[in-house]
């Protein structure tokens, strides 16, 4: 048998009451708006149908997936799981201000030389490397002083997320931590110019001990939230805040005087040799963190790209200037995927040239010029032994130190 | 301390749409180049600005420059 009995009510729109095709299949039908509906403690399964949210309403899980199949591209940080160090190959790195360190990872100080940052191979079971802050001294932090790691979203990365309108979306931020100290550390989360900012707790009960962490942020629908290529938002581990920017952890998003940091938070800079590592750092839109997404490391190294490329033995071609230039190249070069902007770029190291009939070396830059191009750039490398103006003229390899940093950072 | 100069483009014998970082690093006159916002910044907030012979700009002719790019 089957057929519909419906029944209309005065306030509330219709009630639909299905008659099973089966035994065993169940209909659940949701009345309204605010009403919500369980299936029952019987295993059920969804075949050849369609969950269809009626309206502006919609479909959310309430509890994660068990599959660890999920769909790609949920994570909005790059580099989450610490793989990729173009500019300084595993190599310790002072930091000195605002410094990129790892890709995409932005460490900052408001005193110089305070702590190192790293790429570490210690790392929690299912990653292979982790990013460690190390402080350099016993230093007390001054009242107005920050000390952080950040990561800066693209606006176009989260653009989806409707930040600043009616539509904004909860957000989940995962990743495993461990710090020889025990305490409260923060995560803060702000948009372009932080007149808009979120933090919460992020405490280490154990020490030298991976913790996963997992803090759910509800969106924010007010602010002016960009979704473009400038900053979209600021994800920010906080090592060390001074006591005018601590306060309370968020129960909301705030536009008030800014706080960086939880009252009474653990200070990484205070004691000499305290390390901080962070790793398999995800973020993604819903109230649920998710298995970390490994992207394929070509993947993760394009994306990377798209804000800084470190090219070793640049493929660059061009042609001779001659006595124009006192004897320099105009040499294009470019890059492995659209940059973000215009890029910034030094060059650094010797550099091998070839006409087609001789070669020279000893080359040094001198000058840039952008060529209004995101795709590549040129730059002008004085030739030792000049060619004649007009040759052709390609760069090619010289035992690997000709380096050429290109950056589009946020 | 940083400071930056501005570059001669060796063809055209005018100033290059590029400044010079004492990093080393060259800056494009790009607005989304978050290098130049802060070479903008900086400038405007008294850092050295140098011209192509090296001669440090004073603060008028760094304001007059900073009208003349984007």
């Amino acid at each position: 048998m089957s057929g519909n009995i419906k029944l209309n009510t005065p306030s509330n729109g219709s009630v639909t009451i299905s008659t099973p095709d089966t035994a065993s299949a169940v209909t659940v039908t949701i009345p309204a708006a605010t009403d919500t509906a369980t299936l029952n403690t019987q295993a059920q399964t969804l075949t050849n149908k369609t969950l269809t949210a009626a309206g502006a309403n919609s479909i959310e899980a309430t509890s994660g997936p068990t599959s660890t199949q999920l769909a790609g591209n949920r994570n909005k940080i790059i580099n989450g799981a610490m793989m990729i160090d173009q500019r300084n190959a595993g190599a310790s790195f002072t930091v000195t201000g605002s410094n990129y360190t790892l890709d995409r990872w932005l460490a900052y100080a408001s005193v110089t030389s305070k702590y190192s940052v790293q790429q570490s191979s210690t790392a929690p079971a299912g990653f292979a490397k982790s990013l460690v802050a190390t402080s350099l001294s016993a230093y007390s932090v001054g009242s107005s002083e920050i000390f952080s790691l950040n990561q800066i979203i693209e606006g176009y990365n989260v653009a989806d997320f409707g930040f600043g309108t009616a539509n904004a979306k909860t957000f989940t931020v995962s990743f495993w931590a461990q710090s020889s100290l025990t305490g409260t550390f923060t995560a803060f989360f702000a948009n372009s110019d932080q007149s808009r900012w979120y933090t919460a707790p992020v405490v280490i009960n154990t020490a030298n001990t991976w913790t996963y962490f997992s803090i759910t942020v509800p969106g924010d629908t007010a602010g002016t939230w960009l979704t473009d290529t400038n900053k979209g938002m600021y994800v920010s581990i906080n090592l060390s805040v001074g006591s005018t920017y601590q306060g309370a952890a968020s129960s909301g998003w705030s536009g008030a005087s800014i706080k960086y940091g939880i009252t009474g938070q653990q200070s990484l800079v205070g004691t000499n040799g305290a390390t901080f590592y962070i790793t398999g750092v995800q973020l993604e839109k819903g109230a649920t963190a998710t298995p970390f997404e490994n992207r394929l490391y070509g993947t993760e190294l394009a994306l990377c790209q798209r804000y800084f490329v470190k090219l070793y033995e640049p493929p660059m071609r061009g042609v001779a200037t001659g006595t124009t230039a006192g004897g320099a190249s105009r040499m294009y070069v470019p890059y492995p995927v659209q940059m973000r902007a215009i890029p910034s770029l030094s060059i650094g190291g010797t550099f091998n040239f070839w006409n087609g009939l001789s070669t020279t070396t000893g080359s040094v830059l001198a000058g840039y010029y952008v060529g209004n191009s995101t795709f590549g750039g040129e730059v002008d490398i004085n030739v030792a032994a000049a060619y004649t103006q007009g040759q052709v003229c390609a760069a090619y390899t010289n035992g690997g130190n000709a380096i050429v940093n290109i950056s589009a950072e946020l | 301390m940083i400071s930056y100069q501005q570059w001669v483009d060796p063809i055209t014998k005018e100033l290059a749409k590029c400044v010079k970082r004492s990093d080393g690093w060259f800056i494009p006159y790009a607005i989304d180049n978050t290098d130049y916002q802060q070479f903008k910044i900086q400038v405007a907030d008294g850092t050295p600005l140098e011209d192509p012979d090296g001669n440090v700009m004073t603060q008028e002719e760094v304001d007059a420059f900073l009208k003349t790019i984007p």
